[in-house]
């Protein structure tokens, strides 16, 4: 191709170098300083006062509870779903990859909100309601408690854990199942004896992602935890940098270098994981379909179950935000409640400056920030995939890497860095900080495009008459398109909902739509802030509604010429 | 068109090591011929295609088409593969995912700026040519292995161009088709005029299909011929083990007759029938191939190139038996047809006519 490649992966290394081991090296450095303002002197206060701190102790067993804890629910729910859709003949397969995808367009925080709508102690829905019909003086449920936490963060991460465990389901050799049958187990016994032990790689790998995703959570801790005075690492931090007078940014670093720790030993146990998976899960030849096992008269109780979970994962979040964003506060659905319907909290939302302004970083980050990072990721799986050089073996483990970064340390992390640049407080450093913090969302089907075009395909365009740019325009970015349309989208609706970095990056003057959800959660500003989410999950939706039809439409010019 | 070869080196480095992929390369390849590069896998024979058709560059050397230098070391010249007009099919076929069959057809004639009327009708007759019609709007995807290589060859003829290059295009073919495939291209190519070089490292591929055939070892040419020449009168223990199966037997002229050399062995006397001898006295290697050896329970009618032996196995594959004959301490491969009275353990004779022996000298 026409990249110089003697320029290509030196810059590459230079600039991802930057992205990923800035914010680390900051944080380090950081930890040992006095304060944003005196870097460089050298101190161990802070790691003295953060880890003898007596609260420390409740919050990383909270933290680990939740890791765990959460890591069990999603892994076992879809261990459920990936058995029922693989391996049975349960009816509207289509709904599970429903359910694969389009939770991970709806935002976390906008998710942990509206089950805090639901089930909040004081005026929950699902509580009021019950208090009415049972006349009860007490709200049954508590969401502000760890086994809330744990069940909205592990019904998050249930798409990714089933991403993991299907294909290993499907890919799973039906011989060893069926060879446990003929020596006379019975279909469970076989499933706890056989099927479950071989899928044992792919069911720690799982767990093992499920508990950095929660390790790294910010939306489940601030939205749900903090209300009911449960802190974990993430939160803790946040209240080190965003509560009370002096935000002291060397104690957030001191702390943040265990999460950081933490998960990069968990990133590492999971490569690890991952490519003991390659070997131990046998996969069968081509055109294979495992038989499915007839459910009968569990059929229909099992597709009820599996229909409640879409409901309440896809549905509910969404009916009760828009819900919320009507009534004037919050209220049992009635004939009352539909009768008091207004306008009112969109129309606060639409006058109010700041979250004007948070729409609109938001929408140029989605954007701006996605294209660049296309960019950038279009380098760097080139360089991956098409040069091997050994250098190409470090742009890979630094951009693996970044992958477990908690977001909110790595706000900190750069927090020191920009706050000695005139980015501070600019949206180009929640720009900056987000595209190191999702890179390997860009790399991962960037890579696999590049993969799928062999040199042949390339070469054969040569030979037949084709100069370099010809070939550039008519072969490689055709096949390109569609992994810069997956990778940008999945950018885009990563940028537009981003929490975790902006917390810590975002200052007056440059607010982010999830940022500003979070205030006025903080404040209690439900209406408003269903408003502001609704306005958020139709931003997403569109950016990818475009891009997708951009790619269509890009495929079908370039095929014709 | 003819296509000279001078002088052609060309090194890899890898890990620190240097791999020498072509040695010294002097090549004509004529005119409106087939032309097989055969070799076993590494010898260097996809990189000497690779650098006639411009994806390499070879170290040193020149390389000219027709009247044209595309590479000379020397010159400074170096056309890039676009600017060659020769056309190549694949090993993979290389057909464009994202294209159908006609798009694929037509990609050559649209770099060359042709008008649609004109592309419309050479990538019909294209497609009639290789049987594919009606396949025009079928996603290439959508193919079966035998269909693709046939787009791949649509592909590299609609531009008729007037030299060809094949990379070992049936490799990903099963054995059936394979040989049908075979067959097809041996007519397609001999009714267009056009120069094709095709390599491989099937001998029976090159057997079949070529004009002509050079067989490559270790970056170097060892031998150029008619495919009778290099089957039957190679002088050389590498080809003529490589291009089919045959018994080597080691020894001495003891003295030159009329009609060639008698050549002292293990298993006796061998009489062989060859226009160049090697002088007497000195050590030589006899190749015999199985076909040549008659196997008979009874005499052989003559003294000459009769050898006494006793079957040790014999393995039924399909048109004959494969038989191990034991003569003294040598064992011997032979056909046997399959409707011999032959068991395992009998004695038996072989006869060999002495132009069925040739006598390799390197």
């Amino acid at each position: 191709m026409v990249w110089t490649r003697t320029a290509l992966t030196p810059s590459l290394i230079v600039i991802v170098g930057f992205l990923t081991v800035c914010p680390v090296v900051m944080l380090l450095l950081g930890s040992f300083s006095e304060g944003l303002g005196a870097f460089g002197t050298f101190t161990l206060e802070k790691y003295i006062k953060s880890y003898t701190d007596p609260a420390l102790i409740e919050i990383i067993v909270n933290t680990i509870v939740f890791m765990i804890g959460s890591a069990l629910v999603a892994t076992i729910l879809a261990l459920f779903m990936a058995y029922l859709n693989t391996r049975t003949n349960i009816p509207f397969k289509v709904l599970f990859q429903i359910i694969s995808i389009v939770p991970m367009m709806i935002p976390h925080i906008l998710f942990a909100v509206s089950w805090a709508l639901l089930l909040n102690p004081s005026n929950g829905l699902i509580n009021l309601l019950l208090k009415q019909i049972f006349n009860l003086q007490h709200s049954p449920f508590n969401i502000y408690s760890l086994p809330g936490m744990i069940l909205v963060e592990g019904l998050l991460d249930l798409p990714v854990s089933y991403l993991i465990i299907a294909p290993a389901m499907s890919s799973f050799d039906v011989s060893l199942e069926e060879s446990s049958k003929v020596c006379g187990s019975s279909n469970l016994r076989t499933l706890c004896k056989i099927t479950l032990p071989v899928l044992r790689p792919a069911i720690l790998a799982s767990i093992t992602l499920v508990a950095i995703r929660s390790l790294e959570s910010f939306a489940v801790p601030s939205a749900l935890g903090m209300p009911g005075r449960i802190y974990l690492l993430s939160t803790h931090i946040y209240r080190i940098i965003a509560t009370g007078f002096a935000a002291d940014y060397g104690m957030a670093a001191a702390v943040g270098m265990s999460a950081l720790a933490a998960s990069v030993t968990l990133i590492l146990l999971y490569r690890h994981l991952t490519s003991e998976s390659d070997k131990y899960v046998t996969i069968s030849g081509r055109g294979y379909r495992p038989a499915l096992i007839d459910l009968r008269g569990a059929k229909v109780p099992l597709f009820i179950i599996v229909a409640l979970l879409s409901f309440f994962l896809i549905v509910l979040p969404v009916l009760v935000l828009l819900y919320t964003s009507l009534v004037p506060y919050s209220m049992v659905p009635s004939l009352k409640a539909f009768g008091m319907m207004s306008w009112k909290h969109w129309l606060a939302v639409l006058k109010d400056p700041v979250s004007l302004l948070s729409l609109k970083n938001s929408l140029f980050l989605g954007v701006v920030g996605a294209t660049l990072g296309v960019i950038l990721t279009l380098f760097i799986s080139y360089t991956i995939v098409k040069l091997r050089t050994p250098a190409s073996g470090i742009l890979e483990s630094l951009s693996f890497l970044s992958f477990s970064f908690p977001g909110i340390v790595i706000g900190v992390g750069f927090m020191w860095f920009f706050v000695r640049t005139p980015l501070y407080a600019t949206i180009g450093s929640l720009l900056i900080g987000y595209i190191a913090t999702y890179l390997p969302y860009g790399i991962r089907p960037l890579t696999s495009a590049f993969v799928q075009i062999h040199r042949d395909l390339e070469e054969s365009s040569r030979v037949c008459g084709g100069g370099t740019f010809y070939t550039l325009r008519r072969i490689i970015v055709p096949l390109l398109i569609p992994g810069i349309v997956s990778a940008w989208i999945l950018m885009a609706t990563m940028f537009v909902r981003e929490l975790s970095v902006s917390v810590v990056l975002s200052r007056p003057g440059n607010e982010v739509l999830a940022v500003q959800i979070l205030r006025f959660a903080e404040d209690g500003l439900w209406g408003k802030l269903s408003a502001l989410g609704i306005m958020m999950i139709l931003v997403s939706t569109t950016l990818v509604v475009l891009a997708s039809a951009a790619g269509a439409k890009l495929t079908k010019l370039r095929k014709e010429g | 068109m003819e296509i000279r070869i001078k002088d052609l080196n060309k090194n890899y480095f890898s890990e620190g090591k240097t791999i020498t992929a072509l040695s010294n390369v002097n090549l004509t390849i004529p005119a409106n011929k087939i032309f097989t590069l055969l070799g076993p896998s590494g010898c260097g024979k996809t990189t000497l295609l690779r650098c006639i058709v411009g994806l390499e560059m070879p170290d040193t050397g020149e390389i000219d088409i027709g009247d044209e230098i595309v590479w000379s070391k020397d010159r400074g010249i170096f056309v890039p593969p676009e600017k060659r007009g020769l056309s190549m099919v694949f090993q993979t076929y290389a057909i464009w995912p994202h294209m159908n069959v006609f798009d694929n057809v037509a990609y050559p004639l649209q770099v060359r700026n042709q008008s649609k009327e004109e592309i419309k009708k050479k990538v019909e007759e294209t497609l009639r040519f290789v049987q594919l019609e009606g396949f025009e709007n079928r996603p290439a995807t959508k193919l079966s292995g035998g269909q693709q290589q046939r787009v791949a060859l649509a592909r590299a003829l609609a531009p008729e161009p007037k030299v060809i290059l094949f990379d070992e295009p049936l490799s990903n073919l099963d054995a059936k088709l394979r040989e049908e495939t075979r067959k097809e291209l041996r007519s397609f190519l001999t009714n267009l005029k056009i120069t094709a070089v095709y390599v491989t490292h099937d001998r029976i591929e090159a057997l079949s299909l070529s004009d002509a055939i050079a067989v490559m070892k270790a970056g170097k040419i060892m031998e150029i011929g008619t495919p009778k020449e290099i089957y039957f009168g190679s002088e050389q223990k590498f080809v003529a083990d490589f291009v089919g199966r045959t018994n080597l037997i080691q020894g001495k002229v003891v003295s030159i007759e009329n009609d060639g050399p008698l050549i002292s062995t293990a298993i006796g006397t061998i009489a062989c029938q060859t226009q160049t001898a090697p002088p007497v006295g000195s050590i030589v290697t006899v190749s015999i191939r199985p076909e040549f050896i008659t196997v008979t329970t009874r005499d052989c009618g003559k003294e000459r190139n009769s050898f006494r032996g006793r079957v040790e196995s014999l393995v039924f594959i399909g048109e004959a038996y494969e038989g191990e004959i034991r003569v003294g301490e040598t064992r011997l491969i032979t056909k046997i047809a399959p409707t011999a009275s032959i068991k395992e353990g009998d004695e038996i004779s072989l006869c060999v006519e002495p132009d069925g022996c040739s006598i390799l000298l390197r």
